[in-house]
């Protein structure tokens, strides 16, 4: 497992999901249901202001777990990637590659 | 579920959960309206102290609203030993609605119950239940009933914490357990998911395996969002709290949130998170979960009448009272006893007198009576007149304040002492029919006597039906900029020097506050400069700072506020102890009326306890006993001494300002300082009501009256409206609307209202015949200050106190000033009041061993070549004020008892057997002169006593100084034993003391009692510096009265007082008062003379001042600033050439104010250059032509106030009033510090020698 900061483009549903996404220049589609979450961002330290009436994305970001195939290769290995959703700029990245062996896309509970 | 509309949120946490909630309660109601939600609850942690808002707001948007609680709970009491086992985690507590209160009630009985598991303040222990707490208010009133309360196991509780831990099996045994304990029905899960990382709390997964325990116990879930802010915005701000409640910085705080989703969602969202986690749960769908949220939320929805008693006025049971039958008629009869008393020449046998003023009497008797009657307040008025009585009787010195003075009922009730009908005060303005919450009545009482008289309440009325108010304590700018620091983890030291610069201003506005305030220019330039090299710290402190503006910190007791309510009170407010082993309600003042409770504020007044102790010492000294009833309010000698201003101590009229209204005033009669007081106000000072009137009095001008039949309304002031008496009387007179009318009218004109007022007005004016031009003046008057004016009845009610105090400075000068020395009642430091007795010629005395006492008493002192003053008794002596025992910091209460108790001593072993002081005070006594008694005359001296004392208390080795004077050896650091040392030494220790130092000097004695004392009692701070001050040609402040307007001078003193205006703009000035021996001067600091000043402004203690004098009338004297000096750092003290090197500019300065200064005040940004001396060209904070001047005034929180013109006078001049739109004034609040005039206000009186 990788931690980057790469610039991704994403095709989202209109409610947001994402659906499909462009990475070092190819095309990946979702391969199942992602999953999101919200995850807390160290704003005291990685901000230069946090006053009022900011908004949402100070505190948390949106977080994407996608498991993704190339679009032209639909048996090519499955890829489990993170993606944050930066919600002042609209922008993606990714965050996280995870080994395929190591990682459970979902969480049992 | 689909089509419901809104969705409920019931876990809410409102700001009123201190240091964790994050909105206001009018915030949640706003946004769950604004997604169309019918319900909201507010659960608050550990307490109720939002849910009178909360139900407020709900009723302000249409929600039917929930009340509850989060609160702690634990299994079982902790064991014997102590530690905290079994704990159960926090759980949410809703009370079920519509049950004619007895869900509420079950609610506030349960957060008391949690509260008397603690002691009170911070180290009293954090409130908590039991389980079997729990499940005995939840039950249902018989058997078979559904519960009062319902209990929410969310996240938060232990069964949460084990799902969150996976220990499912633990988990769901222990849900069991928790469904045995409570009554049937009670218990609902709580599924909570803030879409957390998966793995943390909060997460779906966490949200799904407790949704999962429910279906497997039968325990019905329900979704909440656990809210903490209104929108995410508020998350940050969350964290900030989080770590400030924690003590710690956000970098180690161990329990953040684990993001910031507890926002007040939306129904879509929620609806969004109950499908993700019933779909996860394989669940039956989100339906259910919705379905039970609303179910319920339906069960809990209050009706505020019903339930809460909203709005209705609760007062004790008339047998509590002490009354039988009708209260109506007992009050009746009571007054008639009154008037019997008060009135013995116009009501006796059971006859008014047929006079004019009997039939006046009556009529006005049966008029209050009328109104009183209607509304059912009969039993109120007896309630209070029973506390005054219960007051007056523990000889309490009591008297109301307040508009309760208008009423004759109050007088005749003695809970009053104003005469109403003397003082022309209007009973509308304290109750009308058209008023239906109660009115307040305040009173004041001792202060050093108020707990006992709470105490006395509480008995009298029985601890079920008397509570303390609370009041909250919210998040002021030194505070916020503190907490936000710690979170951001700031060094403490840096933290600390910041705080230390933020003088009185919200927080919500430090960044605005940074561009323009002097003494943060250094501040903003750290944060510019960090900012450049990339450190944000600075940045964000200012922003946190600013988020925690306000947000409540804790309650504590009000300052005064008493509830009484009959025998239900403490079903409908909850009560956690305040401190003073007496409850304190949940409730703060803004709840009272829509909560339906009588308070009575019980004020503790120093001023009343310094007046009973002055009066005892007068028949300690004199074996007379003054009764101040009967003393006349005619006595030329105290309007002399009140002319003078040398008003110090004086109740009410010390302030700077005050002297100077008073100095130009020059009061002959008491009806005048109830118009002094009155006019001591922002409203009137900032309408500009002052300049007219002194006008018109002094003969400048003559009164004018809009129309002849307002003269009789107008004639005590001259045709200027000050009193709110005179605007109802106005009202009344122009339209026939009546008082009560007038009233309201009154209340309106200010608020969005006021154009209806207006309509109505003119109209019924017009219609009875007023010309156009009348009904225009009137209303351009009505319209400036109607709502600001000053209600007379307080004035009077102030006035009776601050007559007697002067009556009392006059001619018991020396009781009163030990009594304001034993009290402190005002607004200076004592060693100004010390100050004072020099300048009055009273000898202070200094701290005795064998003289002084644990209060500051009289004392005769013979004469005495040394004693200053005139002798002012045939033998040569006269009274003096020794100091207590007390004044010298660190000697414990029971030091203090043991040293009276052992007077008088002969010697130091005496001393150190009977009284056994600590050995650091019995040094510190020594310091202070307290032991020079028994030093032997012309042996050693005061040093040698305290080398001797301290060398004795190191346990010097033996030497040259270490020996003691009997050859004994002493062991180090031996302790004293009770009884021993006077046999270990001898009598003549004083005697064997070698002489060997000199006595101290006087600047030394003035350092030591300073520091012990915080009184230079010797001397005065400034003798010390009084050379270089000759240099410099410093002047006296008494010689200042003496100087025309305009000289240019340099004072020097010590600060005792510091007064600003909350700030909006960059305009506002900054007082100060200095104080050099020989009187007061008060100095005015305009933004140019605080730029020139810088940070020393608010730091420096010993000051020196350049200023221009400005003379406003035959006592009254103030200097306009242009710069000052700290006199601690000699470094950038100017040469004592100072005045002539810089005469010349000077004067080129002078000739160019003066001519604008005539051309009407209007000065040009151009003809007013810069100082010569200065180094700023700043714009003063004066006028420009043709722009309407802004008058800042600092009570008034608006910023600035245009003021547009004069009002009252011709309407050419008159007034069409500035923006007062939203000035905080409505409701005027007397408890407020007297505010300081501005004294633009007062410059353009005519001086007498202009």
């Amino acid at each position: 497992m990788g931690i980057f900061t790469q610039s991704v483009r994403v095709g989202c549903t209109t409610a947001g999901v994402p659906l499909r996404l462009e990475w070092n220049g190819r095309d990946y589609v979702l391969a199942a249901e992602p999953v999101r979450w919200y995850e807390r961002r160290r704003w005291w330290t990685e901000e230069p202001r946090a006053e009022r009436g900011r908004g949402a994305g100070l505190v948390d970001h949106e977080v994407w777990r996608v498991q993704v195939r190339l679009e032209k290769a639909r048996n090519s290995p499955l890829l489990t990637l993170d993606i944050s959703h930066h919600l002042d700029s609209g922008r993606w990245r990714l965050v996280r590659i995870h080994d395929g062996a190591a990682v459970r896309l979902r969480e049992s509970a | 579920m689909g089509g419901a509309p809104g969705f409920p949120h019931l876990h809410v946490a409102s700001a009123f959960s201190a240091h964790y909630g994050v909105s206001w309660p009018g915030e949640l109601a706003a946004a769950a309206a604004a997604d169309g939600a019918e319900v909201l609850a507010c659960t608050d942690r550990d307490g109720l102290y939002g849910t009178a808002k909360h139900v407020g707001a709900c009723l302000g948007h249409g929600l039917d609203p929930v009340v509850g609680v989060d609160l702690a709970v634990r299994w079982g009491l902790p064991p014997a030993g102590g530690g905290s086992l079994g704990s159960a985690g926090r759980v949410v507590v809703l009370a079920r609605g519509r049950t004619a209160g007895s869900g509420y009630r079950a609610l506030v009985r349960l957060v008391s119950a949690a509260h008397a598991h603690t002691t009170g303040g911070a180290a009293g222990g954090s409130p908590y239940v039991t389980v079997a707490e729990l499940a005995d208010w939840a039950a249902g009133r018989h058997h078979g009933a559904p519960p009062e309360l319902f209990v929410l196991l969310g996240p938060g509780s232990d069964v949460g914490q084990l799902m969150a831990a996976r220990k499912y099996t633990a988990g769901r045994a222990l849900l069991r357990r928790w469904k045995a304990a409570l009554p049937a029905g009670a218990l609902r899960v709580e599924v909570v998911c803030h879409l957390s990382p998966p793995g943390e709390k909060l997460s779906a997964a966490h949200a799904v395996r407790m949704l999962r325990a429910a279906r497997d116990t039968r325990v019905p879930a329900v979704l909440t969002n656990a809210v903490r802010y209104a929108t995410p915005d508020g998350a940050a701000t969350a964290d900030v709290l989080d770590a400030a409640r924690a003590l710690s910085s956000l970098e180690t705080l161990a329990d953040l949130q684990p993001n910031g989703q507890g926002w007040l969602k939306p129904a879509g969202p929620m609806h969004q998170v109950a499908r993700e986690v019933c779909r996860e749960a394989g669940a039956e769908g989100a339906g259910a979960l919705l379905e039970a949220t609303h179910a319920l939320a339906d069960a809990c929805r209050l009706d505020p009448g019903s339930d809460l008693g909203w709005g209705r006025p609760t007062v004790p049971e008339a047998s509590v009272i002490g009354i039988d039958g009708d209260p109506v008629t007992v009050l009746r009869q009571r007054t008639l006893a009154g008037a019997r008393a008060r009135f013995p020449q116009l009501y006796s046998g059971s006859r008014f007198s047929s006079s004019r003023a009997g039939r006046d009497l009556e009529d006005r008797l049966e008029h209050e009576l009328g109104i009183i009657t209607r509304l059912g307040f009969a039993s109120y008025f007896l309630t209070v007149a029973e506390v005054v009585r219960m007051i007056e009787d523990m000889g309490v010195r009591v008297s109301a304040r307040g508009s309760g003075a208008s009423s004759l009922v109050n007088h005749l009730l003695r809970i009053s002492a104003v005469d109403p009908m003397r003082h022309e005060l209007v009973f509308e303005r304290f109750l009308s029919n058209d008023r239906s919450t109660l009115p307040d009545i305040d009173v004041d009482v001792e202060s050093a006597r108020r707990h006992d008289v709470y105490e006395a309440i509480f008995a009298r009325f029985g601890a079920e039906r008397t509570t303390l108010m609370s009041m909250q304590n919210g998040y002021r700018a030194r505070g916020a900029v503190r907490d936000a620091g710690m979170a951001l983890g700031m060094e403490p030291e840096q933290v600390d020097t910041i705080a230390k610069q933020l003088w009185r201003f919200s927080a919500s506005s430090f960044r605005e506050a940074m561009d323009r305030m002097p003494e943060l220019r250094g501040f903003a330039e750290q944060v510019e400069s960090g900012r450049a090299a990339g450190q944000q710290q600075l940045d964000l402190l200012v922003d946190l700072t600013e988020r925690l503006d306000r947000l409540p910190r804790h309650i504590a007791m009000h300052p005064c506020g008493v509830i009484l309510g009959d025998a239900s009170l403490l079903d409908r407010t909850p009560v956690q102890p305040s401190g003073i082993e007496l409850p304190m309600s949940q409730f703060d003042k803004h709840d009272m009326d829509p909560m339906g409770m009588l308070k009575l504020d019980v004020l503790g007044v120093r001023m009343q306890s310094t007046i009973a102790y002055t009066l005892d010492e007068i028949e300690r000294t004199t074996g007379e006993r003054i009764d101040l009833e009967q003393v006349p309010l005619d006595d030329e000698a105290t309007f002399g001494m009140i002319r003078t201003t040398h008003t110090l101590g004086v109740f009410q009229i010390e302030s700077p300002g005050q002297r100077e209204l008073i100095g130009k005033m020059a009061p002959v009669e008491f009806n005048d300082l109830i118009i002094d007081i009155s006019l001591f106000r922002p409203g009137p000072m900032q309408s500009d009501m002052v300049r007219p009137f002194l006008e018109q009095r002094h003969g400048f001008a003559a009164a004018r009256y809009p129309h002849p039949d307002l003269e009789p309304v107008l004639a005590e002031t001259h045709g200027v409206t000050v009193f709110h008496e005179q605007v109802l009387r106005t009202l009344d007179t122009m339209t026939g609307c009546g008082l009560a009318k007038a009233d309201e009218f009154r209340r309106q004109i200010g608020g969005p209202q006021e154009e209806t007022v207006e309509a109505c007005f003119r109209a019924a004016a017009l219609e009875k015949g007023y010309p156009l031009d009348v009904i225009d003046e009137v209303w351009g008057t009505l319209h400036a200050f109607g709502s600001f004016g000053f209600c007379k009845a307080h004035g009077a009610a102030f006035a009776v106190p601050t007559y007697h105090s002067a009556w009392l400075k006059t001619h018991y000068p020396e009781a009163f000033l030990a009594g304001i020395f034993e009290h402190d009642p005002g607004m200076y430091p004592r060693r100004l009041m010390i100050a004072e007795a020099r300048r009055m010629g009273i000898p202070v005395l200094p701290v005795d061993i064998n003289a002084s006492t644990e209060s500051f008493r009289m004392e005769w002192v013979p004469a005495h070549p040394e004693v200053p003053g005139a002798p002012a008794h045939p033998d040569g002596g006269r009274w003096g004020i020794r100091l207590a025992l007390t004044s010298m910091s660190g000697l414990s209460e029971r030091e203090v008892q043991r040293i009276v108790a052992g007077q008088p001593y002969a010697s130091l072993a005496d001393v150190r057997d009977r009284a056994r002081p600590t050995r650091r005070n019995l040094e510190r006594l020594a310091q202070l002169g307290a032991l020079d008694c028994l030093l032997p005359p012309g042996g050693a001296s005061r040093t040698d006593l305290v080398h001797h004392l301290e060398l004795q208390h190191a346990g010097a080795p033996a030497g040259a100084f270490g020996e003691t004077p009997t050859g004994r050896r002493r062991t180090a650091g031996r302790r004293q034993v009770d009884g021993q040392l006077s046999l270990d030494l001898p009598d003549t220790e004083a005697q064997a003391i070698v002489p060997m130092f000199p006595p101290p000097s006087r600047d030394q004695m003035v350092r030591t009692e300073l520091d012990l004392t915080a009184m230079d009692t010797t001397a005065h701070l400034m003798d010390s510096h009084r050379p270089y001050l000759d240099a410099l040609g410093v002047t006296a402040a008494e010689d200042l009265l003496s100087l025309r307007s305009q000289s240019r001078v340099l004072v020097a003193g010590v600060r005792v007082a510091t007064q600003t205006p909350p700030m909006r703009s960059g305009k506002r000035v900054v007082f100060i008062s200095v104080d050099d021996g020989t009187g007061c001067v008060d100095a005015s600091f305009f933004t140019e003379a605080q730029h020139e000043t810088g940070e020393m402004l608010f730091s420096a203690r010993l000051m020196l001042i350049e200023g221009t004098t400005r003379r406003t009338g035959p006592k009254a004297i103030s200097l306009q600033a242009i710069r000052a000096w700290d006199l601690h750092r000699p470094e950038t003290l100017p040469d004592p050439d100072y005045l002539d090197s810089s005469r010349e500019a000077w004067r080129a300065w002078l000739r160019r104010d003066r001519s604008v200064a005539r051309s009407g005040g209007a000065r040009t940004d151009q003809g007013r250059e810069a100082v010569p001396w200065g180094s700023g060209s700043r714009a003063p904070a004066g006028a420009r032509p043709g722009v309407s001047r802004d008058i800042p005034h600092h009570d008034t929180g608006v910023w600035p106030v245009t003021v547009r013109g004069a009002v009252g006078l011709p309407p050419e001049s008159s007034a069409t009033g500035g923006d007062r739109r939203g000035a905080g004034l409505r409701g005027l609040d007397i408890h407020r510090p007297v505010p300081v005039p501005h004294p633009e206000t007062w410059e353009l009186l005519p001086t007498p020698e202009d």
